[in-house]
C-alpha cells in the first residue's frame, strides 16, 4: 500500500494570511450569523464532486465571529487584503530548507470547499515550491508541493441543522507540505510523519500547542483510487490507520471480484429505482421496525449481487454496509436496514418473501431498505447508486475520516483539480532571485535541540524529547515561565497524562494550570501532582473536582502525627515484631497520607514515633 | 512569452534549474510581467515560472476550450405568474471567464433553475440579456432602454420583471426607472449580488429569490431593490426605489433603505413575504418617460470649495445643479454670489444633505434663510442621487423643476420620519 502525507503546519506570524486579525488573541464580544453555501462550476464549467456532495446536504451553516480574532475578511464581508509578507517569508525559508523549486510568482487559488469549514466556500492556496526532499532513515523522500494556505474555520459543535464554526482559526496561515506516494511499512510511515513534524519545530517559524499541525494520510492501492484520510490528530495513529485501510481496501477488492463473477454489470446498478416498502414493514409486529418507519416512508433498492457482501467485514467496521449508512446519514437519513442484518430486527418471515418479491430480488441479490422523508431520500439516492456501483471497481477514490480507534468512516467524495480557480481579489506575488537566496534559516539538529531543552530544565534527554514531541511544549515553556516548580514534574504531567488523551481538544490547559499553581502554593504535595492530572483527565475533571474526589487535601504536621498515633495501635494490637514495625507503619500511613504530605516529613515522623513507643514501653 | 512562441492553451514541457515541470500555459493579465509564464499545474494549482533560465522540452498545441454557456433563448421554465429576468451585467449577470480575463454574460432560465431549485415552484421564468455592462459603466441613455424594455414586458403579459444589475450604481437605475415609469401595473425589482456567482458563498440566489418570491407574493407595483437584509443567508430586505442607498463597500447588507424601513422583508428559508409598509399602488395606465438630460450636475460642498469651480460647472452648459450641503442643507457665504449668478441666468438650484439621513430645514439657521432668498429648492429628505436622477429625468421630459422638484412624485420626498427607522 502507498502512502503519501499532506502535513498541515500553522506559522506563528502575528497576523493572519489575509487581514490584520491576531491569531492568538482571546477573545470576547462574538456576533453569530449563518449561511447556505451552493456549490457553483469552476472555470472549466464542472461543479466539484465533493462540493456537489456537500450542497445536496443542504445545511445551515452557523458561525461565531469574535471581535479580536476575526473581521468582515473572515466573514466573508471584505475582499482579502495582500498577502502577509511574514508568512511569505516563511513559506520561502522552509521550502528552501527542503531543497524546493521556489515558484517565480505565487498565484493563490480558491480551492472549492463547500462544508461550511471556510465562509467563502473555498480556501485560498498557493504553491511556493515545488519538488524537493527530505532524507528519512537514510532514504530520500520526495516532496510535490509546498503550498501556503488559509487555515480553515475550526468545528465547534455539529447541530441538527447544521455544523457550527468559530471564525478564530479562519485565516491563520498555514504550511502545507505533501509528500510523494512512497510504499512504505506503517512503522516507517509513522516515523516519517514524525521526523518531518521535528524538522519544522526546529525552523521557530510555527505555532505551537493543539492542533498547531496536522496530517491527512493519502493511502493507496496499485491501481485503485486515492483515499484520503482526514482528521489523523496524533501520529501514533497513523499505524492503525494504515492497518486499517489495508484490510479495508483489499476486502473491496475482493467484493468487486466477487460481483463481477456474479455477473453484476454497471448497467444494472444504473437501472435500479427505488420502491415504497412502508406498507409492507408496518405490517410487521416487531417493534424495533415500527419505531423505525414511523419516522418516515420505506425505500427499498435492490442491491443486485450483494447478498452478503454488504454486511461482512474482515476487521471490525470495515464493512460496506457501513458505508452505505453514513453516505445516508450526512443526508440526515438515519434508520437503514440491510439484507445482511435483517434478522436483528425480528422481521416476520412472510414479510421479508413479500419484501423480496416487491423489489424483485433475485439470487444472490441483497437490499436496503432507508427510513427517510420523500424529498431526502430523493437527494440520497443518486449518491448511493453511485456507491454501489462503484463497489463493482474496488475502493474508489473518496474523503474518510479518522476515528479515535483507529478506523476510517466514509466523509465524501474526493474532490478534483475541477475545484481549484484563481483567485483574482489577490495580486500575484512576485519572488525575486534576491528573495529566494536571502530568505534562508540554518537549523539545529534534533539532537541538539533535545539536549539544550534537557539541559535548559534539568531533564531527563528522553522526557525533553517527549515534551518537544508534544502539542504542549509551548504550554510547558510558558507554565515554567510563570511558576517556581520544579520541571520534570511539569514534564511528566506533559509526558504521561497529556499526550496520552485521546481527545487533546477537549484539555482545558487553564484548569492544570491551577494546578500547578496549588502546587507551587504547597496547597498540594508533589507527589499527588500526577494523580490529580489523572483524574483531571481521565474523568474530564476540573481542578477543584479531582482534588475533592482524590482525597488529597494536604495534612498538616499535627494531623500525621495523629495518624500515625492511631496506626501504631492498630499494629500494636495485631503484634509486629519490633524490626518489621517500621515497614509496615510506613505503609499503613502511607496509604492515608501519600500525595498530601511530603514522604521526608512522614518518614521522620514515623520514626519519632516508633522511638517514642519504644522509650516509653522500657 | 512571444519569444518562446507559447501560446494559451499550450501544454508545455520545461526545465527550471535541472527540475522538470509540466502544465497548461495560462493566458496572463495585462498587469502582470510579460517575462513570464502562468502555468496551471495538473492539480489545479496555477504557477508563474520566469522566462529567465527556461528551457522549453515539448510542447503541444491545445488550444482553451473555453466553455460555452447555453444560450438564453426563449424558453420559460416553471410554474405560476410570468416573470421576465433581464440581465444587464455586473457581478449578478455574468461570469468572469479565468483564463482570459474576459467577462461574459451568464444568464440563462437553464442556469438559474439548475442553482435555484426552488424558482420554477413560483413563478414561470424567462431570461433576456439586455446589456452586459458593469455599474460604473451604466449612463441615462442605459436607463432609456431599460425603460422600454420594461413598459414592453408589461405590455406582452408579464407579470413582473426582476433586472440583474451591477450594485454600485444600482440605486441610481432603481431612480432612474421609478421616476420614467408611471402608473406600472407590477413589480420591477432590480436585484444584485455583493459576492459573485461563481462563488459558492454567493448570495446572488437568494437575492434573486427573494425578488422573485417578492414579485410574486406581495402584490405590490413600483420599483424596488432586492439585496440581503443582514450578513446572514436570511432574510432579503425589499427596498422602495427611491429610498435606498449603497452604504458600504463590500457587506452582502450594503444597500439601506434611508428615512424609512424597508418595504417588504423576504424569508429565502421559509419563503415567507411581509410587507412592512404598502407600496406605491399605481391604478391607471402605464405611462412611460424615459428621457434623461445629462446636463444636471451633482456637487457636494466642502469647506474651502474654490468658487471658481462653479462658475466652470456653470460655463459647461449646466442647467440644474443639485447641492449636498452641510447638515440642514448649508453651503459657505463665500459661493453665495456664484450660485446667485447661476439662478439669475435661469439655473435650478436644489439643496440635499451630505448627511445622508435626515431632511433638510433651511429654516432653522440664518445660511438656510439666505439661501432660500437666493432663491435655491429645499428637497426636504430626497437623497442627493436621487435628487440628480429626478432632476436628469425633469430636463429630459420637458418638465418644469421649480414644480416639481419640491412635489413628491413616487415617495421620494416624504413629510414623516418615524423615530425607528
Amino acid at each position: 500500500m502507498k502512502v503519501g502525507f499532506e502535513i498541515h503546519i500553522q506559522l506563528n506570524t502575528t497576523e493572519k494570511l489575509f487581514c490584520s486579525c491576531s491569531p492568538q488573541a482571546s477573545d470576547t464580544g462574538f456576533f453569530t450569523f449563518y449561511r447556505r453555501l451552493r456549490a457553483s462550476p469552476s472555470e472549466l464549467g464542472e461543479v466539484d464532486p465533493a462540493a456537489a456532495f456537500e450542497m445536496e446536504k443542504g445545511q445551515k451553516i452557523t458561525y461565531v465571529a469574535g471581535n479580536k480574532t476575526s473581521c468582515l475578511v473572515e466573514a466573508d464581508e471584505e475582499p482579502p487584503h495582500e498577502p502577509n509578507p511574514e508568512a511569505i517569508k516563511s513559506a520561502i525559508k522552509i521550502a528552501n530548507i527542503f531543497g524546493s523549486v521556489i515558484v517565480d510568482e505565487i498565484h493563490f487559488m480558491r480551492k472549492i470547499v463547500v462544508d461550511g469549514s471556510n465562509p467563502s466556500g473555498f480556501q485560498r492556496t498557493a504553491i511556493v515550491g515545488l519538488g524537493g526532499s527530505f532524507t528519512h532513515r537514510g532514504k530520500s523522500v520526495g516532496l510535490t508541493t509546498i503550498c501556503l494556505e488559509e487555515d480553515a474555520a475550526r468545528l465547534e459543535k455539529k447541530e441538527k441543522e447544521g455544523p457550527v464554526y468559530s471564525l478564530d482559526r479562519q485565516g491563520v496561515p498555514l504550511l502545507e507540505i505533501t509528500t510523494e506516494p512512497l510504499e512504505l511499512s506503517p512503522g516507517d510511515a509513522e516515523s516519517l510523519a514524525r521526523n518531518i513534524g521535528r524538522t519544522l519545530k526546529l525552523t521557530g517559524l510555527f505555532a505551537r500547542g493543539l492542533g498547531t499541525i496536522r496530517q491527512d494520510v493519502n493511502l493507496s492501492m496499485e491501481g485503485h483510487g486515492v483515499v484520503e484520510v482526514k482528521g489523523v490528530q496524533k501520529l501514533e495513529q497513523i499505524k492503525k490507520v494504515m492497518e486499517f485501510e489495508e484490510k479495508r481496501q483489499g476486502w473491496l477488492i475482493e467484493v468487486a471480484k466477487r460481483l463481477r463473477e456474479r455477473g453484476i454489470t454497471e448497467e444494472e446498478i444504473d437501472s435500479l429505482s427505488p420502491v415504497d416498502v412502508t406498507d409492507e414493514l408496518l405490517r410487521s409486529s416487531s417493534g424495533k421496525v415500527r419505531d423505525l418507519v414511523n419516522r418516515g416512508r420505506a425505500f427499498g433498492v435492490r442491491a443486485p449481487g450483494f447478498e452478503s457482501l454488504i454486511g461482512s467485514e474482515p476487521i471490525p467496521d470495515a464493512r460496506l454496509g457501513l458505508d452505505l449508512a453514513d453516505l445516508c446519514r450526512l443526508f440526515g437519513i438515519g434508520g437503514i436496514i440491510h439484507s445482511d442484518e435483517i434478522g436483528k430486527y425480528g422481521l416476520e418471515s412472510d414479510i421479508i418473501s413479500s419484501l423480496r418479491s416487491k423489489l424483485g430480488l433475485k439470487e444472490s441479490d441483497g437490499f436496503l431498505i432507508a427510513i427517510a422523508g420523500e424529498d431526502q431520500f430523493a437527494r440520497c439516492f443518486p449518491y448511493l447508486k453511485e456507491r454501489l456501483k462503484a463497489a463493482l471497481s474496488g475502493p474508489i477514490a473518496e474523503t474518510r475520516a479518522a476515528t479515535a480507534k483507529g478506523t476510517t468512516r466514509f466523509m465524501r467524495p474526493r474532490p478534483g483539480a475541477s475545484r481549484m480557480y484563481p483567485e483574482t481579489d489577490v495580486p500575484t506575488i512576485m519572488i525575486s532571485s534576491k528573495m529566494k537566496e536571502e530568505y534562508r534559516l540554518s537549523i539545529k539538529s534534533w539532537d541538539e535541540m533535545v539536549n539544550d531543552y534537557a539541559k535548559r530544565y534539568s531533564l531527563p534527554r528522553q522526557l525533553a524529547e517527549q515534551v518537544l514531541d508534544s502539542d504542549f511544549a509551548g504550554w510547558f515553556d510558558e507554565v515554567l515561565q510563570k511558576h517556581k516548580v520544579q520541571p520534570s514534574v511539569v514534564a511528566s504531567l506533559v509526558a504521561q497524562v497529556l499526550s496520552s488523551l485521546e481527545n487533546q481538544q477537549a484539555i482545558n490547559l487553564g484548569e492544570f494550570e491551577r494546578l500547578i499553581d496549588a502546587w507551587e502554593k504547597g496547597l498540594v504535595s508533589k507527589e499527588a501532582v500526577i494523580d490529580i492530572a489523572r483524574q483531571m483527565a481521565e474523568k474530564g475533571m476540573g481542578f477543584d473536582q479531582a482534588v475533592g474526589s482524590l482525597n488529597v487535601k494536604p495534612l498538616s504536621v499535627e494531623e500525621l502525627r495523629s495518624i500515625i498515633k492511631e496506626k501504631l495501635e492498630e499494629l500494636k494490637g495485631e503484634g509486629f515484631s519490633e524490626g518489621r514495625l517500621y515497614g509496615a507503619l510506613m505503609g499503613r500511613v502511607m496509604e492515608v497520607a501519600r500525595g498530601r504530605i511530603d514522604g521526608k516529613v512522614v518518614n521522620e515522623e514515623v520514626k519519632k514515633a516508633i522511638e517514642e513507643a519504644k522509650r516509653s514501653q522500657s | 512569452m512571444e519569444g518562446l512562441n507559447l501560446k494559451p492553451g499550450d501544454r508545455v514541457k520545461i526545465e527550471v534549474n535541472g527540475n522538470i515541470i509540466s502544465g497548461t500555459v495560462m493566458p496572463r493579465s495585462a498587469y502582470e510581467p510579460p517575462d513570464a509564464i502562468t502555468l496551471k499545474l495538473s492539480n489545479g494549482y496555477n504557477i508563474g515560472v520566469s522566462l529567465k533560465g527556461v528551457k522549453v522540452l515539448e510542447v503541444e498545441e491545445g488550444g482553451l476550450n473555453i466553455p460555452i454557456e447555453e444560450g438564453e433563448g426563449a424558453e420559460e421554465i416553471g410554474n405560476g405568474p410570468r416573470v421576465l429576468i433581464l440581465g444587464t451585467g455586473g457581478t449578478i449577470a455574468s461570469r468572469i471567464d479565468y483564463r482570459t480575463g474576459a467577462v461574459r454574460p451568464a444568464l440563462s432560465a437553464k442556469r438559474l433553475v439548475e442553482m435555484i431549485p426552488e424558482l420554477p415552484n413560483h413563478a414561470t421564468i424567462s431570461v433576456k440579456t439586455l446589456m452586459n455592462e458593469l455599474s460604473e459603466n451604466m449612463r441615462p441613455a442605459y436607463w432609456k432602454q431599460m425603460a422600454l424594455t420594461v413598459a414592453n414586458a408589461f405590455m406582452s403579459g408579464y407579470e413582473a420583471v426582476i433586472i440583474a444589475h451591477g450594485t454600485d450604481t444600482m440605486h441610481y437605475t432603481s431612480a432612474a426607472l421609478s421616476f420614467a415609469l408611471d402608473g406600472l401595473p407590477g413589480p420591477v425589482v432590480l436585484v444584485g449580488s455583493q459576492r459573485s456567482s461563481d462563488r459558492p458563498s454567493s448570495d446572488a440566489y437568494s437575492n434573486l429569490l427573494g425578488a422573485v418570491l417578492f414579485s410574486t407574493k406581495a402584490k405590490l407595483s413600483g420599483v424596488y431593490v432586492a439585496m440581503h437584509g443582514s450578513t446572514s443567508d436570511d432574510v432579503i430586505a425589499i427596498h422602495s426605489g427611491v429610498r435606498v442607498r449603497k452604504l458600504h463597500t463590500s457587506r452582502r447588507d450594503a444597500f439601506r433603505s434611508v428615512n424609512s424601513r424597508p418595504v417588504a422583508h423576504v424569508n429565502v428559508n421559509s419563503l415567507e413575504v411581509k410587507a412592512e409598509a404598502t407600496g406605491e399602488e399605481k391604478e391607471g395606465k402605464l405611462s412611460v418617460y424615459p428621457e434623461f438630460d445629462d446636463s444636471a450636475f451633482l456637487l457636494k460642498f466642502y469647506p474651502g470649495i474654490r468658487d471658481s469651480f462653479i462658475d466652470a460647472i456653470v460655463k459647461e452648459g449646466v442647467k440644474a445643479m443639485i447641492l449636498e450641503g452641510t447638515g440642514l442643507g448649508h453651503v459657505g457665504r463665500y459661493v453665495f454670489e456664484r450660485l446667485n449668478r447661476f439662478i439669475k441666468m435661469g439655473g435650478f438650484v436644489g439643496m440635499t444633505s451630505q448627511c445622508i439621513w435626515g431632511s433638510v430645514n433651511m429654516n432653522v439657521y440664518e445660511t438656510g434663510r439666505d439661501l432660500l432668498s437666493l432663491g435655491i429648492v429645499p428637497l426636504g429628505d430626497m437623497l442627493s442621487e436621487v435628487a440628480l436622477v429626478k432632476a436628469m429625468w425633469g430636463l429630459g421630459n420637458g418638465f418644469d423643476l421649480h414644480e416639481i422638484m419640491p412635489k413628491n412624485l413616487r415617495g421620494e420626498l416624504r413629510e414623516r420620519r418615524e423615530v425607528e427607522a
